[in-house]
């Protein structure tokens, strides 16, 4: 009762917020030009793989640019991506992105093109890019297998730094609250035929407690460092060749109480992370008809964690290196004008080592082969389709092929229709099919992937340490890949000069997917997990955002997300009435779950809203002030029916309030400001990220 | 002509006395115990061994369903009991576990939509501790925050030592019939545990009807 008072309350406060902006926008209703007229005009280069305007795409991508990155004091890209509408930032091995619905590891992330490795669980912890060297972000909602393959089934967020035709030199620096300090250096600049950018960023924090006197802070202390440099060569009108390299590390000082036998002991270690790239291509641009870009990719995830546990295995010692390593070749032919194809072909190495796995002289690698097909065709002045498809074929799981398909239709000029189908995989990553691992802490249960759980079972069963095998121990077997389709259905409308609306309709059904599941019974009582193809699931809602202008100086976006996210197992099971509930542990409140006690899959809110209010002036001065609220989100099976039903099962909805303002002094110097969460909102257990209110000052001084 | 009226008259005969006797047993005696048993200890932890296990003593708590009470384990041999609790290993008097006539089988639905175990269900023999009749569905095991919890729907149908019929919902496993919360002290946790609160419908007469 208590949660959906402090909900409602919550909402309440939202609304009272979002009331005061709209009657303060009807107020002031004056004729200027339309932001989003001119987002329309901006060029995109994820949705297609081709440099498009983004009013002509098919396929739903938004674009976050570098000045509300700036404006919003945004330093890592967990930041920045949190408050864009439909995107939900969760805690779980770090900073993880949920898109659609969909959890991280179905959402591919990019720098410059290319994919970001070193997960961990399947999360990809957005803390460790920094977005002080970005020009923007794009991001493409839906699966998007078609042109990228594995992991791109919720969407592809790419990250473009600072490259050529850019003339930049500034150095910035930041102080916050928790000893945040964060420096950074970049430089962009064209010398006769070659570009050259460089940029480094060092960030560090003493991490925060938020229970109090704990032995353990809640964020450790850590530092980042990030250095990339790239260069671009015009070696003809035609031809053009480059590189970059980039290299970032994240090291976290770790202290950890591990409980040992009933007795607590305080370790100290640390945890490293190391990660490098380097991107080489040669390029044919005939400006005309044909562009030709042959790319090579590499790059290396190295994480090192040590403890000083001293117990009979000695140092607790993890190691985990990952090496990614990619050919590939992309043409685009002009074939006429409004008709145009594009072709691709790759190879992909990836390699794992890891003690978790073996140990560190085991290395366990996969190869994959692809190409890709695209066409588009202007069939009319107002409709224009993109097809395409992608097969994926490897050693390890079976082969996939990805299609994908999207209308674009501009009945009006003040109304845009986009409407897409897609199918999306993500290929069985190492942990799943190689993990041998043994919590000998929690309950004695091991994981093995499925590569590896034969052997090891009958390992166990000669060494005589298996109680007995469950049904499911027959039907171990290789994975498949997990694989989604997915219907976009899209509508922009212009109301006036100064207004316009978008909304965005989803529905992704999921199959295939991986989850654990005992698999023996050790006589020590302990579990043994392995890896199957069981779940599915199926995401669907709506995302609209509403922008208005103000005045020439005042803009607002609301922005909402309504999400619907259930199992499908557990929806047949309601539908059967085979799932039951328990509403209190002393009666038989023993009752059926009906399909409006069902809380979707976990981590998942039903509503998300933003309220975004810019000040911008003449002189380059401007503030924002920010409100997000998200609705209660399920955690927790209390009542032991596995799912989510009960009030107590949930995590608090909440409202959060980012402020900041800046101004420029001269032509040299930017001096800006804000205060993250200045109502100081937290949530010990599910919000561990969140240290509460934080406010930082930061100067940026351009050559 | 004679023996069909013969065959008739006895055949009225057979059914007044068979509807006669109905009658009888189902008069005002009511042969159905519904009980709600609280906090039965099922061999609570008393250490944490070298291997970082817990241990109690060993011993299984026994329960009859005909006195409502538990079995001195002296009598662990006898057909006095029949069920018995030592941490989540539930057994039966019979198979492996006892000189009974016990069995038991885990039924999926609502303590009191089962109003009659129906005549196809087989009853399961306990084979050994690690294959018991009962087994380990009526719970689940959360082993990230170590908490047992009773799995709603789950009703455990046994017949006990004598032959008779009983069904048995577990609703809590812990101390005081609440679960400790998740962020709990894990010594909390392990010294609430192990304590059975259940509630149970016994069939006395015979039959395998559970209405009153």
């Amino acid at each position: 009762m208590s949660v959906l008072y402090r909900i409602s309350r919550n909402m309440k406060y939202f609304l009272v917020i979002c009331t005061l902006f709209i009657i303060s926008g009807i107020r002031a209703q004056l004729p200027m030009d339309s932001a989003t007229a001119r987002s329309m005009d901006e060029v995109v280069v994820t949705a297609t793989r081709t440099p498009r305007l983004m009013g002509n795409v098919a396929i739903p991508v938004s674009v976050i640019g570098a000045k509300a990155v700036y404006q919003t004091g945004s330093l890592r890209l967990n930041e920045i991506l949190a408050e864009q509408t439909g995107i939900v930032m969760v805690d779980n091995f770090g900073k993880g992105i949920q898109v659609q619905g969909l959890s991280s590891e179905y959402t591919l992330i990019l720098i410059d093109g290319e994919p970001l490795i070193g997960r961990t669980g399947g999360v990809l912890d957005l803390s460790r890019v920094t977005v002080r060297n970005i020009r923007k972000i794009e991001v493409v909602k839906g699966p998007s297998s078609s042109l990228y393959g594995s992991e791109a089934m919720g969407g592809v967020i790419n990250i473009i730094t600072d490259g050529a035709g850019q003339r930049k030199a500034n150095v910035a620096l930041r102080y916050g609250r928790f000893n945040t300090v964060d420096g950074s250096f970049n430089f962009s600049r064209r010398f006769n035929n070659t570009d050259i950018t460089a940029s480094a960023n060092y960030n560090r924090s003493e991490g925060y407690s938020l229970k109090p006197n704990a032995a353990q802070k809640t964020v450790e202390p850590f530092w980042k460092l990030a250095e990339q440099v790239a260069i671009h060569h015009q070696l003809s009108k035609q031809w053009k060749i480059g590189s970059g390299w980039r290299r970032n590390i994240t090291y976290i000082d770790n202290t950890i109480e591990v409980v040992n036998g009933g007795v607590p002991i305080l370790s100290k270690g640390f945890e490293r992370n190391d990660e490098y790239n380097v991107t080489p291509y040669i390029q044919f641009n005939d400006a005309k008809r044909w562009k030709s870009t042959l790319r090579g990719y590499v790059t290396g995830f190295k994480s090192h964690q040590q403890l000083d546990v001293k117990d009979i295995a000695g140092n607790y010692n993890d190691r985990f290196n990952q090496l990614f390593a990619r050919v590939e070749n992309q043409t685009d032919w002009q074939i006429r004008e409004g008709s145009s194809l594009t072709l691709g072909v790759g190879h992909v190495r990836e390699s794992v080592a890891s003690n978790r796995y073996d140990s560190m002289s085991t290395k366990r690698s996969n190869s994959i082969s692809y190409f890709f097909a695209q066409h588009e065709e202007q069939l009319a002045a107002n409709l224009a389709l993109v097809g395409g498809v992608r097969f994926d074929a490897n050693k390890a799981y079976a082969s996939v092929w990805s299609p994908k398909l999207a209308l674009h239709y501009t009945p009006t000029e003040r109304l845009t229709i986009n409407l897409s189908y897609g199918r999306g995989f993500k290929a069985p990553d190492f942990r799943q099919l190689y993990l041998n691992f043994t919590n000998l802490a929690a309950g004695a249960y091991s994981v093995f992937g499925t590569e590896v759980a034969k052997v090891e079972l009958k390992r166990y069963q000669e060494l005589q340490l298996i109680d007995q095998l469950t049904g499911r121990a027959d039907a171990l077997s290789s994975l498949r890949p997990e694989v989604s389709g997915g219907i976009n259905l899209g509508f922009k409308y212009k109301i006036n000069t100064t207004t316009s609306i978008q909304a965005n309709f989803f529905r992704n059904d999921l199959q295939n997917m991986i989850v654990t599941d005992v698999v023996a019974l050790k006589k020590n009582g302990g579990q043994i997990f392995s890896y199957f193809n069981l779940k599915r699931a199926l995401t669907q809602g709506v995302e609209m955002d509403l922008e208005k202008k103000i005045d020439k100086r005042l803009t607002t976006r609301l922005g909402y997300q309504f999400l619907y996210a259930a199992d499908k197992e557990v929806l047949e099971s309601i539908k059967n009435g085979a799932l039951y509930q328990r509403e209190s542990n002393l009666s038989s409140s023993v009752t059926r779950v009906k399909l409006s006690d069902y809380g979707g899959l976990p981590f998942r809110s039903r509503h998300n809203a933003n309220l975004k209010l810019t000040y911008e002036s003449v002189k380059g001065a401007f503030a924002t002030l920010r409100t997000f609220y998200r609705s209660r989100w399920g955690v927790a099976d209390i009542d032991g029916n596995g799912v989510i039903n009960r009030a107590d099962e949930y995590a608090k909805g909440y409202v959060q309030v980012n402020a900041s303002a800046g101004f420029s002094i001269g032509q040299h110097w930017k001096i800006m400001g804000g205060v993250d969460n200045m109502f100081n909102y937290k949530d010990i257990q599910y919000l561990p990220g969140n240290p509460g209110r934080a406010g930082y000052i930061d100067v940026q001084f351009n050559f | 002509m004679k023996t069909i009226q013969l065959f008739a008259s006895a055949m009225l005969i057979t059914f007044v006395m068979a509807s006669c006797s109905k009658e009888n047993t189902s008069k005002p005696v009511n042969t159905l115990i519904d009980k709600l048993v609280q906090d039965v200890p099922a061999d609570p932890i008393i250490g944490i061994g070298t291997d970082g296990r817990p241990f109690g003593y060993n011993k299984f708590t026994f329960y009859s369903f005909e006195t409502n009470s538990v079995v001195p384990s002296t009598d662990s041999a006898s057909t006095k009991w029949d069920v018995a609790f030592r941490g989540s290993t539930i057994i039966t008097n019979g198979g492996a576990s006892g000189p009974g006539n016990g069995g038991a089988f885990v039924y999926q639905g609502i303590f009191d939509d089962l109003k009659t175990i129906s005549a196809d269900s087989t009853f399961k023999l306990d084979q050994s501790l690690a294959a018991t009749a009962v087994g380990k569905s009526w719970y689940v095991y959360d082993a990230p925050n170590n908490l047992f919890i009773p799995t709603p729907g789950r009703i455990v149908v046994i017949r006990t030592a004598s032959g008779k019929f009983a069904k048995m919902e577990i609703l809590n496993y812990y101390k005081g019939g609440v679960t400790p919360a998740v962020s709990a002290p894990s010594d909390e946790k392990l010294q609430k545990q192990r304590y059975y609160t259940f509630r149970f419908a016994y069939q006395s007469d015979g039959t395998k009807i559970f209405t009153k």
